[in-house]
């Protein structure tokens, strides 16, 4: 948490587009005393919330502090939201962060916020999309739960879970392309890594899976190869409703299902060679033996 | 005029300045001037004249005393502000005009590759709309940018008008005569607000941080661009030989003018660090405030949004 001085003056001045946030937000986590002044409307009252509001006592500076903190990341959340529908027009850059923050009523200078080259714009998209995409499966399995759907098998069920994920990127396909190298740049890659490497596990998650052996590490790795190789064939599909994209999807399914059966029983297969090759050593053990006594 | 040898880096005073302070006690608060003691108003005054001396020399001191490497420090501003067409620059103590220029050309750049971007995607629209919108764009070719030059120096103004005229720079470009103390604007007019190498001479920097904030739109940005403090001991010293042995002598041989340039070094030791400037930037009301050091600390890029 970064220290602010916030010494008394600071409250009164008034923070023009912040403290509008943080009035408009009435989920904001807040003392409760601030709390009562969320039910008048916004605009008109705001000169008499300013005072109040934000400062409930200099004891509470830790919670005016994060409040303040957590105002700049909405704020800034809210303009990478804004900004994602230029985003067709302008590509993932400065300039539709600077149209987003235009409709928000802010000067276009306040895309210097971010990067130049746009990287917080895709990363935001792509967490936003990875959320929506917990938030699908969560409910999904609810209604598995309380019996109105049938549980699927794990194959049609990570179908279906890329797919889903894979549909959020259809109203940006024209630009994706230009996401996926920027969020290649050796800058981003810790992030991006992350936030892929968090929704392969919740899909694994959702999908049941409890492995606590070596398969845990398989599973995800498998799973991560199909939804990018996935990806990368719906970058040029040109079929109607990316059908093309989807059959890919279901033979590479296919394809890792067959590999694990095939892992399992090459297993077995070679336990069994080794068995048969054990037995062998001990019957010519046991012959030489008994020529030997013999 | 004696050079000064005084390698102190700290706010001490000498004790002449302390009988002139108690003496003119009565005319305002003590301020610094280099490293003599002053009053405010002597203070402004004396800012006055030695810009007003220095104004027909001034880019040519400037290119001497700093290798030319002024040149690149303006070109990192410009590229850290990363202005869009349709920007409404102020450049405050601008004088010369150095930044707005950059601005202008900045912007002039972006909206032709913005304008090509467009007419590539007008593929297959008929000859007739292609050349209905590129009369359009073309008499728009800053994208109604502006850049507002505001400076208290009457000297350093005409100096500007001057280059913009032989530079070529007509339209966008506006001049101002006014104090970074006490703007001459409304309330939430500017994008960007920009003062290079100014606010060392403002008197109160807390006033010109205030009125920065008043004149900035919701969403606007402060850059400032300064000498600042050099933290690694070698380069400092280093620094102060260059500072206090050549850069006088450079004054007095180029312009004619020793006092001014010492003056000028003088003034760069008194002015408060990086992290103090921050502080100073956040109780005016900016929020995500933060700077970046140039050439080691020699010069700081500040920025903070008004929020």
């Amino acid at each position: 948490v970064r220290c602010q001085r916030y010494p008394p003056l600071r409250a009164l001045q008034a923070s023009a587009t912040l403290r509008r946030v943080s009035d408009e937000h009435k989920k904001e986590p807040l003392t409760s005393s601030s709390q009562q002044h969320f039910d008048s409307p916004p605009a008109g009252h705001q000169p008499e919330q300013e005072p109040q509001g934000p400062r409930p006592s200099y004891t509470g500076q830790g919670g005016q502090e994060s409040e303040d903190y957590e105002s700049e990341e909405q704020l800034q959340h809210r303009i990478l939201t804004a900004a994602l529908e230029f985003v067709p027009e302008h590509g993932w850059t400065a300039e539709a962060i600077a149209e987003g923050a235009k409709t928000l009523g802010l000067s276009v200078a306040a895309a210097g916020m971010f990067h130049s080259d746009g990287s917080e714009l895709i990363l935001h998209f792509v967490s936003e999309c990875n959320t929506k995409l917990s938030k699908l499966l969560e409910k999904e399995q609810k209604l598995v739960q309380l019996g109105e759907a049938e549980k699927k098998p794990i194959d049609e069920f990570l179908r279906h879970a890329v797919e889903a994920r894979l549909r959020m990127l259809i109203p940006y396909i024209e630009t994706w392309p230009q996401a996926l190298s920027v969020l290649l740049l050796p800058r981003n890659i810790p992030s991006s890594l992350n936030l892929l490497t968090s929704m392969i596990d919740d899909i694994w998650h959702y999908a049941g899976d409890q492995s606590t052996d070596f398969n845990w590490y398989t599973r995800r790795a498998v799973l991560t190869g199909i939804y990018n190789t996935t990806e990368l064939v719906m970058m040029q599909d040109s079929s109607p409703d990316f059908e093309d994209t989807w059959r890919f999807l279901e033979n590479r399914v296919a394809d890792a299902m067959a590999m694990s059966n095939t892992a399992s029983q090459v297993q077995s297969t070679g336990e069994a060679v080794v068995q048969g090759l054990m037995g062998a050593a001990v019957t010519v053990s046991n012959t030489e033996t008994s020529r030997a006594v013999r | 005029v004696r050079l000064c040898r005084c390698r102190c880096r700290t706010l001490l005073f000498r004790p002449a300045g302390r009988l002139r302070a108690r003496r003119d006690l009565a005319a305002g608060p003590e301020m610094h001037f280099g490293f003599q003691t002053v009053t405010e108003e002597e203070r402004r005054e004396k800012i006055y004249q030695v810009f007003e001396t220095v104004a027909k020399k001034y880019d040519v001191m400037n290119d001497s005393m700093t290798l030319g490497i002024h040149r690149v420090w303006k070109d990192i501003l410009m590229h850290k502000m990363n202005p869009s067409p349709g920007t409404l620059l102020l450049d405050v103590a601008g004088g010369t005009g150095d930044i707005a220029f950059r601005f202008l050309n900045y912007v002039r750049s972006v909206r032709e590759r913005q304008l090509q971007r467009k007419l590539k995607h007008h593929q297959n629209l008929s000859w007739q709309e292609i050349f209905e919108s590129y009369q359009k764009d073309k008499f728009n070719s800053l994208g109604d940018s502006q850049v507002v030059i505001c400076d208290i120096n009457r000297e350093m103004l005409k100096v500007g008008k001057q280059k913009a005229q032989h530079l070529g720079y007509s339209e966008g470009l506006s001049w101002v005569l006014g104090n970074a103390e006490e703007l001459p604007f409304d309330n939430d007019k500017f994008d960007i607000y920009t003062i290079a190498f100014g606010i060392r001479n403002v008197t109160r920097i807390d006033l010109a941080l205030q009125e920065a904030y008043r004149v900035l739109k919701p969403g606007g940005r402060f850059l400032c661009l300064e000498f600042s403090h050099v933290s690694n001991p070698l380069l400092s010293r280093l620094y102060d030989l260059y500072s206090f042995q050549v850069i006088p002598v450079l004054g007095e041989v180029i312009a004619g003018d020793w006092k001014s340039y010492q003056y000028l070094v003088e003034s760069i030791r008194r002015f408060p660090p990086q992290e103090e400037l921050k502080a100073m930037i956040e109780d005016a009301g900016f929020f995500k405030v933060d700077y970046e050091n140039l050439n080691f600390g020699i010069v700081a890029i500040h920025s903070g949004f008004k929020l």
